[in-house]
């Protein structure tokens, strides 16, 4: 428990430090790191039209980053759940507008091809890292690009809606994903991924069959000698964040924009990875990495509006985070060796 | 017939080895962390300093020259930082790998919003790019002058890299010492080689490069800086990279391709081909072939189909190819 605290203790300090060098990064912008910390603050929790706006934000990074963890535990990095988010996104999106059915058929249809499509965008890499090893990272990092081309393709050039901007046409009522409050976007979508955090967490903590996926995360010789199905495994695995990954797209397009178009979601399937990341893929630490994550995007929309600091400054705070936590967890490890064994995977 | 010789001419020739350059020098660059055993997937923010910093360089100083050390000094930075990371605080190199690109676009945005501004690109502000070099005599030789002549220095620099990476890795001490930390860690450790300081010089000799890849998109390749300009080039790198395991001809024969596909869709695109389609042409390829070649890079388990093959068919398959070296031989 003690060694727990110590990590925690010790992810915080890497934090500190990396905000640190966040606001002299502020600094060299000639920006009063105070003035934006206080404007992030305000625009991320200043009133409860905010505080919804940041749990908005929010929900698609907490999915995102569930389905990075799910890949993570097995020691695998499925970069490309932008790319994964994007068709999913599309293709719910596409069930919206094209068929007429009642309500919550039409709506779990439209969840369900979201699914199957991200898990389509991710079957051939998965495929090939299972059989002949080819590297995960590079063969989804290059399927994003290619997502985000075909979406756009298809929702200019083919299914762009008459007289409208380069968007499709908005998806039927039926298809909504129900909001929560009156005053705000935000849907049942949060709800979803919080009950899939959870779902996520029991399957790796009390089932053998989440004890065997991270199992090979920490070590795939072991685990092949004990008897698991390597190939087999990594596929499954990665199909399965890829449909966590189809899943945030439809969240994303049944529930907030009712309708695709360019720059759907931009970079919420990065983010998730790094929320994964500095939850050290943990589904439950990953709701609040989220929510950090979340709070520092949301902020920055006012951070826009009253500094001149751009908000993109979120991202290289973020990148800095990144950095400092791995390399700090690299000095623990090295502190105390003998527990080495029990991280799942090397930072 | 037309439409063939409209898409396959002496010009497409040209836009192929101008597409082909800065994607070139980044995964030259790449070749020396390749080589030194680290799998360095932050090629593209490397490749996005330089490019950013080597424009700043010029608008501030007037001089191209002092921006393409600007933008190398940028990416030297971020390798620095980088191998500091990954060699001697042993963090997870992809992480900092993608940590590092995700600070590069940050980084490159927020400056160019303090500095100008603007969001989105720069060009003007002073802004001159590299001078294009004219070979001299290369007039008289015809359509191979119109094909050797009249690029961006950059670009030679990167052609002629391809011979002498060669040379570096077979016939230089500090080559052999790369080659040897990447193949056999142990071995170079009993031959008394530091590991580390390799490992750290060869993500450097990785910076450089990528900054000059970075500096030839921004001075070179086009006189402006983009957000995300590097767009990808950097990962398809990568994807050249494993494939070709850093051998530098290898490397070239891959950045050929890419070229060639990119020069070629761009021509596409006026047969009035979608321009997303187009767009995604080069990552489509980079992907087939990292799947192809991965493929083919199993020998194993081909050996083993064959094996399971020959067992079925009962014939012996090692039988069978030696007959086949005997007829081809004959």
């Amino acid at each position: 428990m003690s060694d727990r605290i110590d990590s925690l203790l010790g992810q915080a300090l890497a934090i500190l430090f990396a905000l640190g060098l966040g606001a002299i990064v502020i600094l060299t912008v000639d920006e009063s790191p105070l003035r934006v910390l206080v404007t992030l603050l305000n625009g991320a929790f200043g009133n409860p039209e905010r505080i919804a706006g940041t749990l908005l934000q929010t929900t698609p990074i907490l999915i995102c980053g569930i389905a990075a963890c799910i890949s993570l535990r097995a020691g695998l990095f499925n970069i490309g759940i932008e790319g994964q988010l994007f068709m999913g996104g599309f293709w719910a999106t596409w069930v919206g507008f094209s068929f007429n059915l009642p309500p919550v058929l039409h709506l779990l249809l439209a969840m369900a091809v979201a699914i199957i499509a991200g898990m389509a965008w991710i079957a051939i890499p998965a495929f090939f890292r299972a059989r002949y090893n080819t590297n995960e990272v590079v063969s989804t990092i290059l399927a994003n690009y290619v997502a985000i081309l075909v979406t756009s393709y298809l929702t200019i050039n083919i299914f762009k809606r008459p007289g409208g901007l380069s968007e499709t046409p908005p998806i039927h009522e039926s298809a909504y994903l129900p909001e929560l409050f009156s005053f705000s976007r935000l849907n049942w979508g949060l709800i979803i991924g919080l009950v899939l955090a959870c779902a996520v967490h029991f399957f790796f903590t009390r089932m053998s069959r989440g004890y065997a996926v991270s199992e090979m995360g920490a070590n795939p010789k072991f685990a092949e000698y004990g008897g698991i199905d390597i190939k087999r495994q990594i596929f499954v695995v990665l199909l399965a964040s890829g449909a966590v990954g189809g899943l945030a797209g439809g969240v994303e397009a049944l529930g907030v924009h009712h309708r695709f178009m360019e720059g759907f979601a931009p970079g919420f399937g990065f983010d998730g990875v790094i929320a994964a990341l500095l939850a050290n893929g943990s589904p439950i630490g990953t709701i609040f990495t989220a929510l950090f994550f979340g709070a520092l995007r949301s902020g920055s929309l006012l951070l826009e509006v009253d500094t001149t600091a751009s908000r993109e400054i979120i991202t290289v705070i973020q990148a800095l985070i990144i950095l400092a936590v791995s390399a700090q967890i690299t000095i623990k490890r090295r502190a105390s060796d003998s527990t080495a064994g029990e991280r799942r995977w090397k930072f | 017939m037309e439409v063939l010789e409209r898409l396959f001419n002496v010009a497409l020739v040209v836009a192929t080895l101008r597409t082909t350059a800065p994607i070139l020098l980044v995964a030259l660059g790449g070749s020396f962390t390749t080589k030194a055993g680290i799998f360095n997937i932050g090629l593209e923010g490397q490749m996005l300093v330089g490019a950013f910093f080597a424009v700043i360089g010029t608008i501030f100083t007037g001089s191209p020259w002092i921006g393409v050390l600007c933008g190398v000094a940028a990416a030297l930075v971020l390798a620095f930082v980088f191998a500091l990371l990954v060699v001697t605080f042993k963090a997870n190199e992809v992480v900092v790998g993608l940590a590092l690109n995700i600070l590069a676009g940050g980084m490159t945005v927020s400056l160019l919003k303090a500095i100008f501004g603007t969001r989105g690109s720069i060009f003007g502000h002073g802004l001159v790019g590299l001078p294009v070099l004219r070979l001299p005599n290369a007039r008289d030789l015809g359509w191979f002058g119109q094909m050797i002549s009249g690029y961006t220095p950059l670009v030679y620099v990167a052609f002629i890299l391809v011979p002498v990476l060669i040379l570096f890795y077979n016939r230089s001490r500090l080559g052999l010492y790369i080659r040897v930390v990447g193949e056999k860690p142990e071995a170079a450790e009993a031959l008394g080689i530091s590991i580390a300081r390799i490992r750290y010089v060869s993500s450097l000799l990785c910076g450089l490069l990528a900054g000059l890849a970075g500096a030839h998109l921004s001075l070179g390749y086009t006189t402006m800086f983009t957000e995300n300009m590097s767009s990808g080039r950097g990962f398809m790198a990568v994807a050249i990279l494993i494939f070709s395991n850093g051998d530098p001809l290898k490397i070239l024969l891959g950045c050929l391709l890419f070229g060639f596909s990119d020069a070629l869709s761009l021509r596409l695109q006026t047969f009035g081909i979608s321009s997303y389609l187009v767009l995604a042409v080069p990552y489509l390829v980079a992907l087939i072939a990292l799947f192809a070649l991965s493929y083919r890079a199993r020998p194993r388990i081909i050996q083993e189909t064959l094996a399971s093959m020959g067992r079925a068919l009962s014939v012996k398959p090692n039988a069978a190819t030696d007959a086949e070296k005997a007829v081809t031989r004959g």
